[in-house]
């Protein structure tokens, strides 16, 4: 079995400020993997850790106890680096370079050889849609054209890990999809992707693991399906219901909720059928049913209490 | 290639640091006002007075070397201090460091970088020695290498110095400090005695740990007088520019270790 992609063993993290006499437990005893293949989302309200916890993912910073390994080695090990690719959070750049030059210097760090990396860097551009700005200087980029080149500069020496953080930040909707597709087309071609992300709903379309920090601490960790459930609830849609029939439905445990043209019943999956056919018997219109799953907003509310994801 | 693309980089940042250009464009104003009372001193120079007037302008020319020289030194220190710096505010650090660089290669890529930026220096001080000699009427005596080689040295020290402590303080203390370090280094040089038995001690002291810039300074070998230049064996030479390099070597393994344990993030 090949190893995780990404393990953290116990992991623990203070800050410490000297002159204040303070320490700032960042991190405690935080356990988690991220399988070769899987897209992870990692998640937490601000100040939960997650920066920390990337940060030292990537060899930033150093842990106090436990243990971090990154595709099998310790992280910042250069054999690790080699297969990782990496968008910091507000991706900076040098100004003074256009996107083109910018690539041209992360694959030479990356140690591919510039000479062969023209049709590289020509098919990362077309990829992130920047083609026709490749002579521009980046300072004049938008920020959603900025984080776009992140990616690009992420994907270049083509990892095996991705590490994502915040990577639709600053994009507008289209551009979004266009990340969530690549996201998609990256786990198709067998990548590890971890990421964090604000926006919960693009993160349950695309993850198939979450692991949910707050205060330093994990509070969840699973695959999409462990965390929302796989639909012990179904909810109908009824073009009409009496009132007779909302108070049966109700007092066999269903949820109703009116709108101006349907009525939403939400009932145990086990008696789904049973109440199907006894609104059909009434003369309603059934319209659809459809399993419920929980969202991951709700479980992420549920979890920290509130705070915004970020 | 990883290093050499840092320091590459490096570099480039450099001639597009608006801060730099215009410290470098102050200096050359400062430099071209010096050089105004030279020139008429050598236009009001006449068969009476000439020995009188060469002599003022041999000293105007000493000081504006000595300037340039200088600025130098500071130059070094403060590009040194910055280029690492700026990396950590911009956050541009975490995206190079997230590459398979190692930390001792990406410090000594922007060290080369600040190297290379000091080698354009030192030429263009060297072509402005010859000019200032010419327009003064006097030539150089000195070996060319001696004017290329001591001040690189020089100020491999001034920006090893401020690379250690900008691993630990922000760049303008660093730089600073390099200042201050160069000033004491010039007052504790052997040369006037101090009666207090404390002082004496204290300024042997840091005589022998503070590097010695006037060792280091090519002023020792370079005459723009008619006087003889005193001769300088070659291993004085390489006694010389090998305790230079050691300290430089010395410093920045140093800032290596330093920048090792801290931690990467955006200031």
């Amino acid at each position: 079995m090949a190893p995780p992609a990404i393990e953290f063993r116990n992991v623990s993290k203070i800050y410490r400020r000297r002159l204040a006499g303070q320490e700032i437990s960042a991190l405690q005893d935080v356990s988690f993997e991220v399988l070769p293949g899987e897209v992870c989302a990692f998640l937490g309200p601000n100040g939960a850790g997650k920066t920390t916890s990337i940060s030292m993912l990537m060899g930033f910073f150093y842990q106090n106890a436990g243990e971090i390994r990154v595709l099998g080695y310790e992280p910042g090990d250069v054999r690790a680096k080699q297969q990782v690719g990496f968008l910091p959070e507000n991706f900076a750049f040098y100004k003074y370079l256009n996107a083109e030059k910018l690539l041209r210097f992360h694959m030479a760090l990356s140690g591919i050889a510039v000479s062969t990396g023209g049709a590289l860097i020509q098919d990362l551009l077309h990829k992130v849609q920047l083609e026709p700005y490749r002579q521009l200087k980046i300072a004049k980029y938008s920020r959603g054209m900025v984080q776009r080149l992140g990616i690009a500069q992420a994907l270049i020496s083509d990892p095996q890990l991705l590490v994502l953080d915040e990577p639709t930040s600053g994009l507008d909707p289209a551009g979004r999809k266009e990340v969530r597709d690549l996201i998609s087309s990256l786990k198709s071609a067998g990548k590890t992707i971890f990421l964090s992300s604000h926006i919960l709903s693009e993160v349950e379309q695309i993850c198939d693991r979450v692991i949910i920090i707050d205060r330093g601490r994990l509070v969840r960790s699973g695959t999409t399906d462990e965390l929302l459930g796989s639909g012990d609830r179904v909810e109908i849609v009824a073009n009409q219901l009496s009132n007779e029939l909302g108070l049966y439905l109700a007092e066999r445990g269903a949820y109703i909720e009116r709108n101006p043209h349907s009525v939403k019943i939400v009932v145990p999956s086990a008696q789904k059928r049973e109440l199907a056919e006894t609104l059909w018997n009434a003369g309603c219109d059934v319209i659809s049913i459809n399993p419920v799953r929980s969202s991951l907003e709700e479980l992420f509310l549920k979890l920290v209490g509130g705070g915004e994801p970020s | 290639m990883k290093i050499r693309t840092i320091a590459l980089n490096t570099l480039g940042s450099f001639l597009r640091d608006k801060l730099i250009i215009l410290f470098c464009a102050l200096f050359v104003c400062i430099v071209l006002l010096m050089m105004t009372p030279m020139l008429a001193m050598k236009a009001a120079a006449t068969g009476e007075n000439a020995a009188q007037m060469q002599t003022v302008v041999l000293g105007i020319v000493s000081a504006i070397m000595y300037f340039v020289s200088g600025f130098g030194s500071m130059l070094a220190a403060w590009a040194a201090a910055d280029s690492v710096a700026t990396e950590m505010k911009t956050g541009t650090i975490l995206a190079v460091m997230a590459r398979p660089v190692k930390r001792w290669e990406f410090l000594l890529g922007k060290f080369l970088g600040v190297m290379m930026l000091m080698s354009i220096y030192v030429l263009l001080m060297f072509g402005l020695s010859y000019l200032l000699a010419w327009m003064g009427g006097e030539r150089i005596q000195s070996h060319p290498w001696v004017l290329l080689v001591y001040p690189l040295v020089r100020y491999a020290v001034f920006a090893a110095i401020a690379m250690l402590l900008v691993t630990v303080l922000h760049p303008v203390f660093s730089f600073a400090i390099v200042a201050i370090l160069s000033v004491v280094a010039l007052i504790v040089a052997p040369g006037q005695q101090v009666s207090n038995k404390f002082l004496a001690a204290l300024k042997t002291t840091l005589y022998i740990i503070l590097p010695s810039t006037t060792l280091l300074s090519e002023d020792r070998f370079l005459s723009i007088t008619k006087a003889s230049l005193t001769q300088t064996g070659w291993l004085e030479h390489v006694t010389t520019i090998a305790y230079g390099l050691d300290y430089a070597f010395v410093f920045l393994l140093l800032a290596m270790w330093s920048f090792h344990y801290r931690s990467l993030k955006r200031d």
